[in-house]
């Protein structure tokens, strides 16, 4: 066996390993997952553009009606209504998908490397650790942020006419954190729930469960907070703007709030009760000829809708971004410090 | 140059200390066998010696003072760890391409040269290739980068004689045309007979023997002599073994002293049956986490 003489050339001043070497490195070590995410990105934009194409065709249909309150143009809607203001499961993936994208290039990061013990060579190459990791959590943020996006502003583009038809609401918890800004805060957020989760757990699969939980508890807590984000308003009109979301009706009487018990005793006269919302009303025997609500009207009662007017969008979309980023950054510097620190 | 020079230096785990109080200073040397039954303490030594670990206590400095970890300890030392992990699913010019973007220095033509002599093609997917082959391209890729001190945990471990043999050809073939140092660890004593000069000894997570190979062989002896026959001064007895009247004892002599009284017949010591004798020794010491407690 012959081996070649090695010739010894070393640097006089010791820099840093370049970063555009290391852009190779994340390259190579994001391209399946690349690969994956612009697979699932891929099948749901054709589910999206040729749903959303067809629903346009059927959006423009509703708008032809000249008279929108004779019969066939109120079945026309109708009948849009039941076609498409239902996603069903597609819900669920418009929801979860930011997670998954995020999940799954942040988990495997270091809890492959500790898993398969891989890290024993990464970690000693003369790049550095520290130098390796902000490479490739840069690469995977942009990446992430940038896929999110994407799909965001494809659901956006699909739901438009949903949105315009006053079916679906902007500001709804199905919708919201799925498009705009916040799509890209919750995917950012579970890609930094993912690469420290990894780093903790230290294998790939348990990794995932705990991102994908933790970003779910997550969720739902933001649920519940947005609304608050700003004060939501109030209204005693009847009828709403169809893109404003609405958050709870009550009724009041002299200024002052009034329980369903007293409403449903005012009502008994009349032979009605309310049951679970301010216009949701059961006839009982003998009742029916009288519309309730003018009936409660007519006896000086107002009924009041609290709401969040879909002008807000996008400062609520600011908003959940802001604090997003805020919860993903102070992620990675967790694991930036751990893994200094990390004992092997 | 000095290697590495440890004071102090410890590591714990929880409260299990891995290593403790371990003063180590080993000079320029060719070959620096760390040897010690598995569990010693060997690879949290290593670990802190290539920056993966940091110490609980102490300092840790290497190739003359160089802190361990820092961005200069590790462009000079190649670390080749324990069952050489490589990337499974990276094809060998990936894997190649990858140690080249993290490192400052690549030698591409002898790498190059080596896999091709190794019969080691570009497409072959790193995890697909056999267990010799896998160490092979570990080392390669250590030695592409032309460190200054090359370091192997149990590196021979897992391979076939016929494997373990070409991979310690190659180390000595680096040693002999780069002037890379090795530091290695094994609890394979035999294949560091010949070809370690300088011997780490650690059991139970505390040092207990350190020294050039020569040194440490000069000052041991096998005496043999009557059982119950007296005990010269300068002899500290490491291990002993009867035979009838007769017993054998390994010592430690100090150099002040005849190497061989009269009534007792003495021979030299080899490497292997010196490590043995420490070994042995330390096996019948309390556990180290065992004396933390009774402090």
């Amino acid at each position: 066996m012959t081996s070649p003489v090695l010739a010894v050339a070393r640097p006089a001043a010791r820099r840093p390993v370049p970063w555009r070497r290391l852009a190779w490195v994340s390259w190579r070590h994001y391209r399946t997952a690349s690969a994956a995410t612009g697979a699932l990105l891929a099948v749901v934009a054709v589910y999206l553009v040729v749903q959303g194409l067809q629903m346009r065709n059927a959006y423009a249909a509703v708008q032809a009606c000249a008279t929108p309150s004779t019969p066939s143009c109120r079945f026309a809607l109708l009948t849009f209504h039941d076609t498409y203001g239902n996603p069903g499961f597609a819900a669920a993936v418009y929801i979860w998908l930011p997670a998954l994208i995020g999940a799954f290039a942040g988990a495997p990061l270091l809890a492959r490397e500790l898993e398969t013990g891989t890290y024993r060579f990464a970690w000693t190459q003369g790049v550095g650790r520290m130098r390796w990791l902000i490479a490739l959590l840069v690469s995977g943020t942009l990446g992430v942020a940038l896929a999110c996006a994407a799909f965001g502003a494809l659901l956006s583009w699909y739901q438009q006419p949903l949105v315009d038809a006053g079916i679906q609401h902007r500001l709804h918890p199905s919708l919201f954190p799925s498009t705009g800004l916040a799509v890209v805060g919750w995917g950012l957020a579970a890609y930094a729930l993912g690469v420290l989760a990894g780093l903790v757990v230290r294998r790939v699969v348990p990794a995932l469960a705990v991102t994908l939980a933790l970003w779910t508890g997550l969720a739902f807590v933001a649920s519940n907070v947005r609304a608050h984000y700003e004060a939501p308003l109030a209204t005693s009109s009847l009828q709403l703007p169809a893109k404003d979301l609405p958050i709870e009706q009550w009724w009041s009487y002299n200024g002052s709030r009034v329980s369903e018990a007293q409403i449903n005793q005012t009502l008994q006269a009349i032979g009605v009760q309310q049951g679970g919302g301010t216009d949701n009303f059961t006839i009982g025997p003998g009742g029916g000829s009288i519309d309730p609500v003018q009936y409660l009207l007519q006896h000086g009662y107002t009924q009041w809708t609290s709401y969040q007017p879909d002008g807000r969008y996008w400062t609520f979309q600011a908003i959940e971004f802001a604090w997003l980023i805020v919860v993903s950054l102070l992620l990675l510097a967790a694991t930036l410090r751990l893994v200094r620190r990390r004992a092997g | 140059m000095t290697i590495v020079d440890a004071r102090a230096l410890g590591r714990r785990y929880g409260t299990t200390w891995a290593l403790r109080d371990c003063d180590l200073t080993i000079p320029e040397s060719h070959l620096v066998a760390l040897v010690g039954p598995n569990g010693a303490g060997k690879t949290t030594l290593l670990n802190m010696i290539v920056g993966l670990t940091t110490p609980t206590t102490g300092r840790l400095t290497v190739l003359d003072g160089i802190p361990a970890g820092s961005p200069a300890a590790l462009d000079d030392i190649a670390f080749v760890a324990q069952d050489m992990p490589l990337y499974r699913h990276l094809s060998v010019a990936d894997t190649l391409h990858l140690t080249r973007n993290l490192n400052h220095r690549f030698d591409d033509a002898f790498a190059s040269a080596r896999l091709r002599d190794l019969g080691i093609t570009d497409k072959q997917k790193a995890g697909k290739l056999s267990g010799g082959q896998q160490a092979q391209l570990a080392l390669t890729l250590a030695l592409a980068r032309h460190p200054r001190l090359l370091v192997l945990d149990e590196p021979t471990a897992r391979l076939d004689p016929l494997a373990r043999h070409d991979f310690m050809a190659t180390v000595m073939a680096a040693m002999a045309e780069d002037g890379v140092s090795v530091l290695l660890s094994s609890h394979v004593l035999a294949e560091l007979e010949r070809v370690a000069d300088h011997l780490v000894l650690i059991a139970r997570g505390l040092v207990r023997l350190d020294g050039p190979v020569d040194d440490l062989t000069a000052r041991h002896r096998v005496v043999t002599g009557p059982v119950g026959q007296p005990f010269p001064g300068g002899w500290t007895a490491i291990g002993s073994t009867q035979a009838g009247v007769q017993q054998h004892l390994l010592v430690r002599v100090d150099s002040a002293v005849d190497p061989q009284p009269p009534g007792w017949e003495a021979r030299t010591v080899g490497v292997e049956e010196l490590a043995m004798a420490y070994l042995r020794d330390a096996t019948t010491l309390p556990h180290l986490a065992a004396v933390e407690a009774v402090r």
